[in-house]
C-alpha cells in the first residue's frame, strides 16, 4: 500500500458528500460541497437552501449527504440554520458544526434578509455561499452575482450590471470572519473552512463554483477557469478577520481577461466579430479595479 | 422497520447510491507513457524510473538496480555520456532540464562504494556465447546474456579490458578505477575474460564459430584514419586513436613545447587535452568552424577554458620535418562555400593564404576505422560492419554492435547495441522470434499540465579550477553531494506515469476516483464516474487520458 501522498498533507477526504449525486459532469459545486463537507467533518448539520445543490443531492431515497442535512426554502436557509443554532442552545447540547449553503440567488437576492439577521443576531453559523453567478438550476436566469457582460436566459444580450460584492457587505455586518475561496485551491478552501469553524459567531465564506453548463464550457475546465479568474483578478481571493483584509492571495502572473472569458460560451457574444467588444475593455477595468484595490 | 430519530427521514449510512456511471460517453483512463528521456536515451535506460525511486524514497540502492537493469556502466556513463536525455527532458520548456546525467553518477558511484552487485535472472544455460572486444558493446551484451544464463566468455585484443574506454577516455573524464570496478563487478556475473588475444590474428573466426553457439563482435573502431597529408610519416605524427592509446597505457609520452591536432571531434579534443596536461601549448587545427565541429559542446567549453588554441578555417597542406623530426605544419586558410553532402559547409582554400605553425608533435585526429584484420564481413560504405535489424552480420550466429557498426558514436549507443545484441542472440539460440512490445507514444511538454510544478533551480557540478587542471589527470569534476541529487531528482516531472500528486482524487467532483486496496494506486471507479474529464486535464504528467466508451 502506498503511504498517503505527500501533496495531500492537510487536506480531508471523507466522502462525507459521497457519490451518487446528479450533478453534471464537471460541476464545481458538487466539488465544493464535498470539500466544505470533508473539512467540517462528522460532527456537522448543513442546511441547504433550494437550488441545485439540494437537488442534486438530496432525492428520496438516496442522497449524497452523510452528515445530517436539512433542506429549507429558497429564501431561509441562514434562518433555519439560526433555529438549529438556538434549539442546540436550548437543548444544551452540541457543540457542533452548523453550515448553512446556498446558491448565489439565495445568498444574494432572495435570501439576503435571511442572512442579515442570522449575522446580526450574532449565531454560531458557517455561511457557506456557492457562488455560480446565475440561477443554474431554473435555467440561467440572471442574479444579482451575474457579473458584468455574461450572457443568461434574461440578459440575452450581455448583463448590464456589476456583481454584487457580497463579501464586503457580509463584512459590514461586523461579523469575526469572512472568507473567498475557489475549487481550485483546495488545500486553501478547506483551511478556510476549519479556521472559520474554530471561530465562534456568524461566519461567511464565498466560494467561486464554475457551472459547466450555465458557463458555457467543458466540464474539464472547471478548474482551469477558477485559475484564471484568480489571475485574471476578477474574483480575489481574502480573508477579512475581524474587519481587516488580510491574506491575500497573490497573483502570480497576471492574465488578460481575455483568456478567462473566451472558453464561456456565456461570453461568446463579445467575441462575434472576432474583436473583443468593447465591454471586454469594461471588464478589464473591473479586473484592474480590484487589482488596486485588494493589492493582488 | 427500524424506528429513527425524530426528524430523520432515512438512515444515511443504508442509502444505496445512484449509479451515474452510465452517463459517461468518454472513459479515463491510466496509460504509462514514454518520457522524452527514456525515447531519448540510446542505452534505453529507464531514467524517469530511476530518478522517481531517489526522489520518492531516497534510496539509492534500488536507485541503482532500476539503472543496472539496462546499462552496467552507469558511473562510467554518468561521466562521459553526453545526456541525449537532457536535451530532450521536458522540463526544458519549464526551466531547465533535470542534471539527469549528473545523477546517474551518483548512483553509479554509490553502487561501487557499496559493492552493489548484479543479480542474475536465470540460474545457468548450457549455451556457450563468445564476445569479441571489451569495450562498452561487447560488455553490455556480456553483461546481459550471463545475467540470462548463458556461459560468455570475452576475448580482449589489449592488455586490459574495457576497449575505448581504458584506452581512448583519457582519465580525467573517466578515472581508470571507476572502470576497473564497474568491470570487476560484471565478471562477478561468472563471465571469462581472456586478455591479449586478437581474433582474426591469434585465434582464427571459424573456430569461435564453431565452439561457439553465438558470437558476438563488438570490436570498435580502433584503427585511427590519416588523412592525405605529405610528411605524415615523419617521427612525432601520431593518430588521435594512438596517441591517447599510449598515454592510456601509461607510457611516458614526449610531446615536446608545441603541439598542433588536426581535426574537430571528440577524440581531437581529448588529445588536445591531454597533451596541455603533459605540459605543451596547444592548437587546435580545424577547416570549418565551432559550429560545425562534431565534438560534443561541453568538451569544446571545457578544451577552450584549459587555453587551448582553436584555429577555425585552417587547413593542413603538407607537415614540415627536419631530420625526421617535426618542426612545423604548412597551413592553408579557407573559406566556406555551399553544403556539401554530410550538410556541412563545404571548405575551400583561399589562394596565397598559407602560413606555418610550428609544431614538435602533429597529432591526426581526422577519424577513426574499424580493423577488420583476419575478420571477413559485409561492410556498409566500405567502412563499418553491415548488420540486419537483429544485429546479425553476414555470417550466420555472428552479431555485432558498437561503433563497428554505428560508426563513431558515445558509449551509451554502445551499451544500448549491446543489450539489443543479447536480446537477439538469445532469441536466434531459443529459435524463438522476437517479441518486443512497442514503447507507449513519447510526452511532450505541450502534453503536460505544468501549473503543478515548481520553478527550481538546476543542480550545476562544479569543475576543478582551471590552475588545479593541467598539472595532473586527476578527475575533472570531484565527488557530488548525494543530498543535492535526490533534491534534483526532485525536479524530475514524472511524464507520463503517476506521481502520486492526488488531483485526480481531490478533484473529482463524483469522488469516483478510489485508492485500490491491493496496489494504494488510483484507480477509477466506473460505476459513478460521468467521463467530466477533469482528472484528465488537471493530472500534471498526463498519465491519465480520456477515451471514447466503448
Amino acid at each position: 500500500m502506498r503511504e498517503q501522498s505527500k501533496y495531500l498533507e492537510g487536506v480531508d477526504k471523507k466522502d462525507l458528500f459521497a457519490s451518487g449525486h446528479r450533478a453534471c459532469g464537471g460541476c464545481g459545486q458538487a466539488l465544493a460541497a464535498r470539500l466544505v463537507a470533508d473539512a467540517a467533518g462528522e460532527n456537522t448539520i448543513a442546511c441547504v437552501a433550494t437550488g441545485c445543490l439540494e437537488v442534486f443531492s438530496g432525492p428520496y431515497p438516496d442522497p449524497s449527504w452523510r452528515i445530517p442535512f436539512l433542506h429549507s426554502l429558497f429564501e431561509n436557509a441562514a434562518a433555519v440554520a439560526s433555529g438549529v443554532d438556538a434549539a442546540y442552545k436550548a437543548l444544551k447540547k452540541g457543540p457542533v458544526n452548523i453550515i448553512a449553503q446556498g446558491g448565489d440567488g439565495s445568498t444574494a437576492d432572495i435570501g439576503l434578509q435571511s442572512i442579515s439577521g442570522m449575522f446580526e443576531r450574532g449565531h454560531n453559523v458557517l455561511y457557506v455561499c456557492y457562488d455560480n453567478e446565475a440561477y443554474m438550476n431554473t435555467g440561467v436566469q440572471r442574479s444579482s452575482f451575474t457579473p458584468y457582460g455574461a450572457w443568461t436566459s434574461t440578459t440575452p444580450t450581455g448583463n448590464t450590471t456589476r456583481k454584487k460584492n457580497m463579501p464586503m457587505l457580509a463584512a459590514d455586518h461586523g461579523i469575526p470572519y469572512v472568507a473567498t475561496a475557489t475549487v481550485d485551491d483546495f488545500r486553501d478552501l478547506q483551511l478556510k473552512i476549519r479556521k472559520a469553524l474554530t471561530i465562534v459567531g456568524p461566519k461567511y465564506i464565498h466560494i467561486l463554483a464554475p457551472c459547466p453548463l450555465g458557463w458555457g464550457h467543458h466540464g474539464e475546465l472547471t478548474v482551469e477557469i477558477c485559475r484564471l479568474a484568480k489571475d485574471t483578478g476578477l474574483f480575489p481571493v481574502y480573508e477579512i478577520v475581524d474587519g481587516k483584509v488580510t491574506n491575500v492571495k497573490k497573483i502570480p502572473a497576471k492574465v488578460a481577461v481575455e483568456e478567462y472569458l473566451k472558453p464561456q460560451g456565456r461570453f461568446k457574444h463579445l467575441f462575434k466579430k472576432g474583436v473583443p467588444a468593447k465591454e471586454v475593455d469594461e471588464i478589464q477595468e473591473i479586473a484592474n479595479q480590484n487589482i488596486e484595490r485588494f493589492n493582488l | 422497520m427500524e424506528k429513527l430519530p425524530l426528524g430523520l427521514a432515512l438512515d444515511l449510512r443504508k442509502v444505496v447510491p445512484y449509479e451515474t456511471g452510465s452517463w459517461r460517453t468518454l472513459l479515463p483512463v491510466n496509460i504509462m507513457q514514454t518520457p522524452p528521456c527514456n525515447h531519448g536515451c540510446p542505452a534505453g535506460n529507464d531514467i524517469r524510473g530511476f530518478l522517481r525511486t531517489l526522489a520518492e524514497k531516497k534510496d539509492y540502492e534500488e536507485a541503482w538496480h532500476v539503472l543496472t537493469r539496462t546499462n552496467p556502466l552507469p558511473a562510467i556513463c554518468g561521466r562521459v555520456c553526453p545526456h541525449p536525455c537532457e536535451d530532450g527532458c521536458n522540463r526544458r520548456d519549464f526551466d531547465s532540464p533535470v542534471a539527469i546525467n549528473s545523477a546517474e553518477r551518483a548512483v553509479g558511484d554509490y553502487g561501487l562504494e557499496e559493492n552493489l552487485e548484479h543479480k542474475k535472472l536465470i540460474a545457468a544455460r548450457k549455451e556457450k556465447v563468445a564476445v569479441v572486444g571489451s569495450g562498452p558493446a561487447g560488455l553490455s551484451c556480456a553483461f546481459h546474456l550471463a545475467k540470462r544464463g548463458f556461459q560468455v566468455k570475452i576475448f580482449e585484443a589489449y592488455g586490459e579490458p574495457g576497449g575505448m574506454m581504458r584506452y581512448g577516455i583519457p582519465s580525467y573524464r573517466l578515472p581508470n578505477y571507476i572502470l576497473r570496478q564497474e568491470l570487476d563487478n560484471i565478471m562477478k556475473l561468472g563471465i571469462e575474460l581472456e586478455c591479449n588475444i586478437k581474433v582474426g590474428v591469434n585465434i582464427p573466426m571459424d573456430q569461435l564459430i564453431q565452439h561457439y553457439d553465438a558470437v558476438f563482435m563488438g570490436i570498435g573502431a580502433q584503427r585511427g584514419l590519416l588523412i592525405d597529408v605529405p610528411g605524415q610519416d615523419a617521427g612525432n605524427v601520431f593518430s588521435g586513436v594512438e596517441f591517447l592509446r599510449e598515454v592510456n597505457s601509461g607510457k611516458y609520452v614526449d610531446v615536446g613545447k608545441d603541439v598542433v591536432v588536426i581535426g574537430g571531434g571528440n577524440t581531437a579534443m581529448d588529445c588536445a587535452r591531454v597533451a596541455k596536461r603533459l605540459g605543451a601549448n596547444v592548437s587546435v587545427v580545424y577547416r570549418r568552424t565551432r559550429v560545425e565541429m562534431p565534438a560534443i559542446t561541453a568538451e569544446i567549453d571545457e578544451a577552450m577554458e584549459e587555453r587551448i588554441m582553436f584555429r577555425y578555417h585552417t587547413n593542413p597542406v603538407k607537415i614540415i620535418s627536419d631530420d625526421d623530426k617535426v618542426v612545423g605544419i604548412l597551413c592553408v586558410q579557407m573559406e566556406l562555400k555551399e553544403p556539401d553532402a554530410s550538410g556541412r559547409a563545404r571548405p575551400v582554400p583561399i589562394a596565397g593564404s598559407e602560413s606555418v605553425i610550428p609544431a614538435d608533435m602533429v597529432i591526426l585526429a581526422t577519424g577513426q576505422a574499424v580493423d577488420y584484420d583476419g575478420i571477413e564481413v559485409h561492410t556498409r560504405d566500405n567502412k563499418w560492419i553491415s548488420a540486419n535489424e537483429d544485429l546479425m552480420t553476414s555470417i550466420e550466429g555472428v552479431f555485432a554492435g558498437g561503433d563497428a557498426v554505428l560508426g563513431l558514436e558515445t558509449v551509451s549507443a554502445a551499451i544500448g547495441q549491446g543489450t539489443r545484441a543479447a536480446s537477439a542472440i538469445e532469441d536466434y539460440v531459443d529459435g524463438s522470434v522476437e517479441s518486443r512490445l512497442a514503447s507507449p507514444p513519447v510526452i511532450y511538454s505541450k502534453d503536460l499540465n505544468t501549473y503543478y510544478y515548481q520553478k527550481t533551480r538546476r543542480f550545476q557540478k562544479e569543475a576543478l579550477p582551471i590552475h588545479m587542471r593541467l598539472k595532473h589527470f586527476k578527475e575533472l569534476y570531484p565527488a557530488l553531494d548525494p543530498e543535492a541529487i535526490i533534491d534534483e531528482a526532485e525536479r524530475c516531472f514524472s511524464c507520463g506515469l503517476c506521481f502520486n500528486c492526488g488531483n485526480c482524487f481531490m478533484y473529482c467532483p463524483d469522488n469516483a476516483v478510489k485508492i485500490s486496496e491491493k496496489a494504494g494506486l488510483y484507480e477509477f471507479d466506473l460505476d459513478f464516474c460521468k467521463g467530466c474529464g477533469l482528472c484528465a486535464k488537471e493530472c500534471p504528467c498526463r498519465y491519465i487520458q480520456m477515451t471514447l466508451e466503448k
